[in-house]
């Protein structure tokens, strides 16, 4: 363990943590831009530049590990202007899209320019063509002149996925974020999930709603076992997007698959089927559950009388909890008295 | 002798001499009023509790609609309430101020001069009406080419004001400062010795200084008591020290008095306009206060740094440091008062006006108990109520 001061207090923290982690142990925050505790730290935005006690130049807390007895300030007029100055070279051909964009509202470029008031463009040049998207899936638009190259989307791409089919292409002033030739994108959406401005937007629903008018409800993604912790934007009682905001949530940390993340359209779909339906005169009809199950119970009985009850096989779900599954085995066991009971993952 | 028995009567709530909805349950012994307790509420829309729910930026406009009569008062007294909260008067540049000045003196006069018409109206004098909303009129119309509505206008803002004023307003309002004064002559040639009027107002009413005081009463009913106290003379805001103007008094505190120091009252307030067209300074009219005030328009089109802050000031609005302040102004009908709590959001955790009009009714049943039912209408005339602002 060592120990740090960041703005005068003291903190202890394991060795090889950086300076920003031990600042976050102290309850002190850095605006960080490019950082993202899943991913690698790259330090290539500088926003979390710090004035460390014998160093002549600041440096980047992202990735900067704390040593024993550092004495870090994060907060001066010095650091601040360093920020703004940053904040304005990003800003220098950031479209005038705010209005319109999907992370209106939930941006951080946006929560960072007001917090530190920059205001007036200082620096000016050519603006960045909108052209076609370098790198699309169905499900992901691309907006190359929104984004600020931070890279989250490249590295999470190959660090959480371990796909990497995008990178930084070209360089200086006319990099932009492109495909790997030759490496498939799976369209998961990791990328979409980190992108902490509307360079990547999700084209699923056509419609859009700010932060504040759809509500966030959380829940658990229904496809596999795994339990995935998800947010459905419900917009008057429609789901319009799946997103995942808190990255320290297990068991996924944030992430997604396709599934998870785009295959959602069917809770809207008007042919789902809400009630139980019951055939009656060879035609399936709308029916309450008390009918229908009672029906089930029936029938399974009669075959139990009829033919025994290992005439009764059941075949359980992984969409199902744990808890559903060990009641469906139970049920199965006890009630049917039959040991046919399989579970579709066990192949 | 038969036995006789007191009478109750609602007057109001559709009442047309009770300025709005306002319900006054009489006790009557024959024609002369026993008691009279006024029943508020009818016209409660829950805007405090409203305000609490909008961003310091958006609760402006409920403060339009209490004493609508005075909107732009309401909005001024708010704001620097808000900018005392933020800790910015300091910032707000000098053509707000002034201007601020101007147009709330503007509304002073409209507001008198719809109580003049619609008073006199009540008791009688049909003709009044017509020359003091002539005048009125000339306003709303300024007030419209400045801020664009005619009534609710939530011009002044946090920061300065909303726009900057057309010259075609200053042209008008040069050419209303010279008007008006004779015009104030005319309403005195229908009023002030008409043997009626003098009739059905002198003596009426009469509430002495102290008990003005108990009551916490202010404006022209306190001033025409003999008091005086105005707070933009005792308690300056936006520079009202540096104005050249008198505080109009009675002595008796009858209806007539009332009548004649709001008549005596636009005469000044035509001298503070007059002052404020005088010394107009140019320059902007919105602090730059990046975290709280939005940027000029024309630059959020251009500049992405000036559209973030917009865009965030207007969706989510800023954060005012937490505390409580208190801050009055000298409303038309008298002392106007916000009180706002802040825990640190953006938005107020209380927000309470301390009501001029409210706070006056109070002294009805003093003021016309054991007089004639009629003159019930000569007070509350001369109290000039509005109900916006009575029931909030």
């Amino acid at each position: 363990m060592i120990n740090v001061t960041i703005d005068g207090v003291r903190v202890e923290v394991p060795k090889g943590a950086t300076i920003l982690e031990a600042a976050q142990e102290a309850g002190i925050r850095i605006p960080t831009l490019c950082y993202l505790k899943k991913l690698s730290p790259i330090g290539s935005c500088r926003m979390c530049v710090v004035e460390v006690e014998g160093c002549t130049k600041p440096v980047t807390a992202c990735d900067t590990p704390a040593g024993d007895g550092m004495v870090v300030t994060t907060d001066s007029e010095e650091l601040r202007e360093m920020r703004r100055d940053v904040l304005r070279l990003l800003l220098v051909r950031h479209p005038l899209d705010c209005p319109v964009c999907d992370k209106g509202g939930e941006c951080d470029l946006q929560d960072l320019v007001y917090e530190f008031g920059v205001t007036a463009e200082s620096y000016r040049t050519e603006p960045f063509e909108r052209d076609v998207p370098r790198y699309v899936s169905p499900f992901i638009r691309q907006w190359p002149d929104r984004c600020v190259l931070c890279g989250r989307c490249v590295r999470a791409c190959k660090e959480v996925k371990g796909v990497g089919c995008i990178q930084i292409v070209d360089n200086g002033f006319y990099s932009y974020i492109g495909p790997v030739p030759g490496v498939e994108c799976i369209s998961c959406g990791e990328c979409l999930s980190v992108c902490p401005v509307g360079a990547l937007t999700d084209s699923v629903h056509p419609t859009k709603a700010r932060i504040w008018q759809a509500e966030r409800v959380p829940t658990t993604c229904g496809y596999c076992g795994v339990g995935c912790q998800l947010e459905l934007n419900v917009l008057n009682g429609e789901v319009i997007r799946v997103t995942t905001t808190d990255f320290d949530r297990a068991p996924n940390f944030g992430s997604l698959c396709v599934k998870g993340r785009f295959g959602w359209e069917f809770v809207n779909h008007p042919d789902r089927l809400e009630k139980p339906l019951v055939r009656k005169d060879g035609e399936l009809k709308e029916a309450t559950w008390d009918e229908a199950l009672g029906l089930v119970a029936r029938k399974l009985q009669e075959i139990k009388d009829e033919h025994g009850a290992d005439a009764v096989g059941g075949l359980s779900s992984a969409r199902c909890t744990n808890e559903e599954n060990y009641l469906f085995q139970k049920f199965m066991r006890a009630v049917i008295g039959t040991n046919n009971v399989d579970h579709c993952a066990r192949l | 002798m038969s036995e006789t028995k007191n009478m109750i009567v609602n007057m109001g709530p559709q009442h047309p001499a009770t300025h709005g909805v306002l319900r006054v349950v009489l006790e009557l012994d024959g024609e002369t009023v026993v008691r009279a307790i006024p029943h508020l509420g009818h016209l409660h829309r829950g805007l405090e509790k409203l305000a609490e729910t909008k961003t310091y930026h958006q609760a402006l406009t409920l403060t339009d609609r209490m004493d609508y009569t005075g909107a732009l008062i309401n909005n001024l007294g708010y704001c620097l309430a808000v900018e005392k909260l933020l800790g910015i008067e300091d910032q707000i540049p000098e053509r707000a101020t002034v201007l601020r000045v101007c147009l709330a003196e503007l509304q002073r006069i409209a507001g008198h001069l719809l109580w003049l018409g619609t008073h006199a109206l009540d008791i009688g004098a049909m003709t009044v009406l017509f020359y003091a909303f002539r005048e009125r009129e000339t306003i709303i119309d300024m007030l419209e080419d400045v801020t664009g509505a005619r009534l609710t206008p939530s011009f002044v803002r946090i920061g300065g004001l909303a726009a900057d004023a057309p010259p075609v307003f200053f042209e008008k309002a040069r050419a209303f400062v010279k008007e008006l004064p004779s015009r104030v002559d005319e309403y005195e040639l229908l009023l002030t010795k008409n043997k009626i009027w003098r009739n059905r107002t002198e003596g009426i009413g009469i509430i002495s200084q102290e008990e003005c005081i108990q009551y916490s009463i202010t404006g022209p009913v306190l001033r025409a008591a003999g008091v005086k106290w105005d707070l933009r003379k005792v308690q300056p805001y936006c520079g009202y020290e540096t104005y050249d103007f008198e505080v109009p008094t009675g002595t008796v505190g009858d209806v007539y008095e009332r009548y004649l120091v709001r008549l005596a009252e636009m005469r000044q307030s035509i001298r503070i306009v007059e002052q404020a067209l005088d010394r107009m300074p140019d320059g902007p009219v919105m602090a730059d206060v990046p975290e709280i005030t939005p940027p000029p328009k024309e630059t959020v089109y251009e500049d992405i740094g000036c559209l973030i802050r917009h865009f965030k000031l207007m969706s989510g609005g800023f954060k005012a440091p937490e505390g409580d302040v208190y801050m009055s102004v000298e409303a038309t009908k008298g002392e106007l008062g916000y009180y706002l709590v802040s825990d640190g959001s953006e938005k107020p955790y209380r927000f309470r006006v301390r009501p001029p009009c409210f706070i006056n009714l109070q002294a009805l049943e003093e003021m016309i108990k054991g007089r004639m039912v009629a003159d019930v209408i000569a007070v509350i005339g001369s109290l000039d109520i509005v109900l916006g602002e009575i029931d909030r």
